[in-house]
C-alpha cells in the first residue's frame, strides 16, 4: 500500500477511460510503473481510477497511441486545495495583510521596563529616553544598538553609575544602578602628610598637625610635610615636667600644600600633516537588504562631494521572535576633505608644545597649573620635530600617611 | 541448461525452505475472508468487469468471481481486489 500513501499530499485525479476493455488501458499504465487504485467498471466500456497527479503526463503520453478516451472527474488533494485557496482573493489578502501585521507589530517596542532605580531617576530615563525616540511604540530598527543606548543613557544621566540595555523582543529592559555619593571617609586614626613628588613649596595651609617644612623649601617624595605628632610638652609652660614624661599627642594632619614641580616631557612632531574633516554635508540613504541583494528604497544615486564617508547601520526586521534575513541598511554619506598641512619648524614647535602641555594637564588632573614651558633640546630629522620640553608646574603634593602603633612606640623609645 | 534449471529448483525449496512463489514464478494469493483478494506475481490483467476477474499468470490464468468488485490498488504485478468473492478457479492455458 505504500505507492499510494501520501497520495493526498501530492494530489491526485480520478480519470474516466472510455474505450474497448478500458481495464486494458490501466494495465498498460501498470506497465509503465503508473500505480493505480480505486479501479471501478463503471459500465462494459468504462472504468475509473485513481493516479497521482505527477503520473497524468505520462498516463497522455500512453493513450496518444490508443483509441482510448480520458476524462479527468475528480481532482483531489493539498495543490489542488492551496490553488483553490490562492484563487480566494479576500482570503490571500487577508493573509498577506495578517502576516504584515505580525511583522508590523513585531518590529516596534511594546514595552519599555526600568529597574533598580528610585521614581524619580525611572521618571529621569524614560524622559531621556523619549529624547532618544525609545518609547512603546517606536520602530526597533530605526533605534541605535543597545550599547550605544547605554554609554549614552550614562553620559546623559549624572546619577546613573551604570545601566543595562537588553532587547528582548520588542521588550527594552532598562536595569540601573544609582550612584550613591559615598562621603569622603575621615580617617581617624592619626596620620602624616608626606609629599609624592620632588618640588619646591609654595603655598601652606595647615588645619591640624605640625609643619615641618615652610614655603621655599625642597622636598624629596615621602618626605613629611605636617606631622601628626605633637609634642605637648614643647607646648606647655612648665619644661621641668616635661623633661620627665615627654607626653606625645597624636592626630590626623589636615592640610593643603601646594609646590612647584617640574617635569621633562618628549614629544614628536610631524611637519607635514594629513587631517580628515567632515564638511557637515551630508545625505541620509535607505536601503533593503535581502542576503546580499541591495534594493534602495530611499536616496538614489551618489552625492557629488569630492570625498564620501560612509557609516553603515543595519538593523533586522523581526518576525515574532525570529529575525528575518530581510535587513534595513541606513546609510550616512558624509562629505570629507582632505587637508595637508606643511609646518615650518616654528609652527611644529609650537604645536608640539601645546600637545605636550595637554597631554601633562590630562596626567596630573585639573588642579595642576602648568607655570611655564622650556624647550631644553630639539632636533628635526625626517620630517619630524623631537623636542625636550622643561615644564614647571603647581600641584598639590601631599598624600596622607597613617601612622601606626609600632611607630608610635618607637618614636617613643626613640624620644 | 532449462532442464538443469527445473531439476534445482524444487530441490531449493526443499533443502533451503526457499518460498516456493518467488522461485517458481507462481502467483501469490492471498484471501481475507470473503472481502479481500491479494494478487501477487501475475503476469497481467485479462479481463476485468464488476465480477469477474481474469489474471494471466505464467501456467494459464486464475479466474476470481464474485460481486461489486473494486480493484484497491493497481500496481504492476500486483493487484488487491475488493468486494464479495465467491470463487477463485485456476484456468489451464486454453492453447
Amino acid at each position: 500500500m505504500k505507492h499510494i500513501q501520501g497520495a493526498y499530499l501530492k494530489g491526485y485525479v480520478t480519470v474516466l477511460v472510455k474505450g474497448n476493455m478500458p481495464e486494458l488501458f490501466f494495465q498498460k499504465c501498470n506497465g509503465k510503473g503508473i500505480a493505480v487504485w480505486n479501479v471501478k467498471k463503471m459500465a462494459a466500456d468504462a472504468c475509473e481510477g485513481n493516479i497521482k497527479l505527477k503520473d497524468i503526463k505520462y498516463m497522455k503520453a500512453l493513450r496518444r497511441k490508443t483509441n482510448y478516451k480520458l476524462k479527468f472527474l475528480h481532482k483531489k488533494g493539498s495543490p489542488f486545495v492551496l490553488s483553490n485557496l490562492l484563487r480566494n482573493k479576500q482570503l490571500v489578502t487577508g493573509f498577506l495583510l495578517s502576516m504584515m501585521l505580525i511583522i508590523f507589530l513585531s518590529n516596534i517596542i511594546w514595552e519599555v521596563k526600568i529597574t533598580g532605580v528610585p521614581k524619580d531617576i525611572e521618571e529621569k530615563i524614560s524622559k531621556q529616553l523619549n529624547e532618544y525616540g525609545i518609547h512603546s511604540g517606536s520602530w526597533i530598527f530605526s533605534l541605535d544598538s543597545p550599547s550605544d543606548i547605554q554609554q549614552k543613557l550614562v553620559y546623559d544621566i549624572p546619577e546613573l553609575l551604570w545601566v543595562g540595555v537588553d532587547q528582548k523582543g520588542t521588550t527594552y529592559n532598562l536595569e540601573g544602578v544609582e550612584k550613591t555619593i559615598v562621603k569622603k571617609e575621615k580617617v581617624k586614626g592619626p596620620q602624616n602628610l608626606v609629599a609624592t613628588k620632588k618640588g619646591v613649596i609654595k603655598k601652606m595651609y595647615v588645619i591640624k598637625g605640625l609643619p615641618m617644612v615652610q614655603i621655599n623649601d625642597y622636598v624629596e617624595p615621602g618626605d613629611i610635610l605636617v606631622s601628626g605628632v605633637i609634642d605637648e610638652s614643647l607646648k606647655s609652660d612648665n619644661k621641668d615636667t616635661a623633661q620627665d614624661d615627654k607626653h606625645l599627642d597624636y592626630v590626623a594632619a589636615e592640610g593643603d600644600i601646594t609646590a612647584t614641580t617640574w617635569y621633562e616631557v618628549a614629544v614628536t612632531v610631524p611637519m607635514h600633516t594629513n587631517k580628515e574633516t567632515l564638511t557637515g554635508n551630508r545625505e541620509k540613504k535607505y536601503d533593503i537588504r535581502i542576503g546580499k541583494v541591495r534594493l534602495p528604497v530611499w536616496g538614489f544615486g551618489t552625492p557629488e562631494y569630492a570625498a564620501i564617508h560612509r557609516e553603515t547601520d543595519e538593523n533586522p526586521i523581526r518576525f515574532i521572535k525570529w529575525e528575518l534575513p530581510i535587513r534595513i541598511v541606513s546609510t550616512t554619506l558624509s562629505e570629507k576633505m582632505y587637508n595637508k598641512e606643511e609646518r615650518t619648524k616654528r609652527e611644529a614647535i609650537i604645536a608640539g608644545m601645546e600637545q605636550a602641555k595637554q597631554e601633562l594637564q590630562l596626567e596630573l588632573g585639573p588642579d595642576a597649573v602648568i607655570l611655564s614651558e622650556k624647550v631644553l633640546h630639539e632636533t628635526s630629522e625626517h620630517g619630524k620635530v623631537k623636542l625636550n620640553l622643561y615644564m614647571s608646574v603647581e600641584e598639590n603634593i601631599i598624600q596622607s600617611q597613617p601612622i601606626e602603633s609600632s611607630t608610635k612606640e618607637h618614636k617613643n623609645q626613640g624620644d | 541448461m532449462k532442464s538443469w534449471h527445473r531439476g534445482i529448483k524444487p530441490w531449493l525449496i526443499k533443502y533451503f525452505a526457499l518460498p516456493s512463489d518467488v522461485i517458481l514464478e507462481l502467483p501469490r494469493i492471498t484471501i481475507i475472508g470473503q472481502i479481500h483478494v491479494y494478487i501477487e506475481n501475475h503476469q497481467g490483467l485479462a479481463t476485468y468487469t464488476d465480477s469477474e476477474l481474469k489474471l494471466k499468470t505464467n501456467k494459464g490464468y486464475i479466474q476470481i468471481t464474485g460481486s461489486s468488485f473494486v480493484l484497491k490498488m493497481m500496481l504492476p504485478k500486483e493487484i488487491l481486489l475488493e468486494g464479495t468473492i465467491k470463487d477463485i478457479q485456476f484456468l489451464p492455458d486454453s492453447h
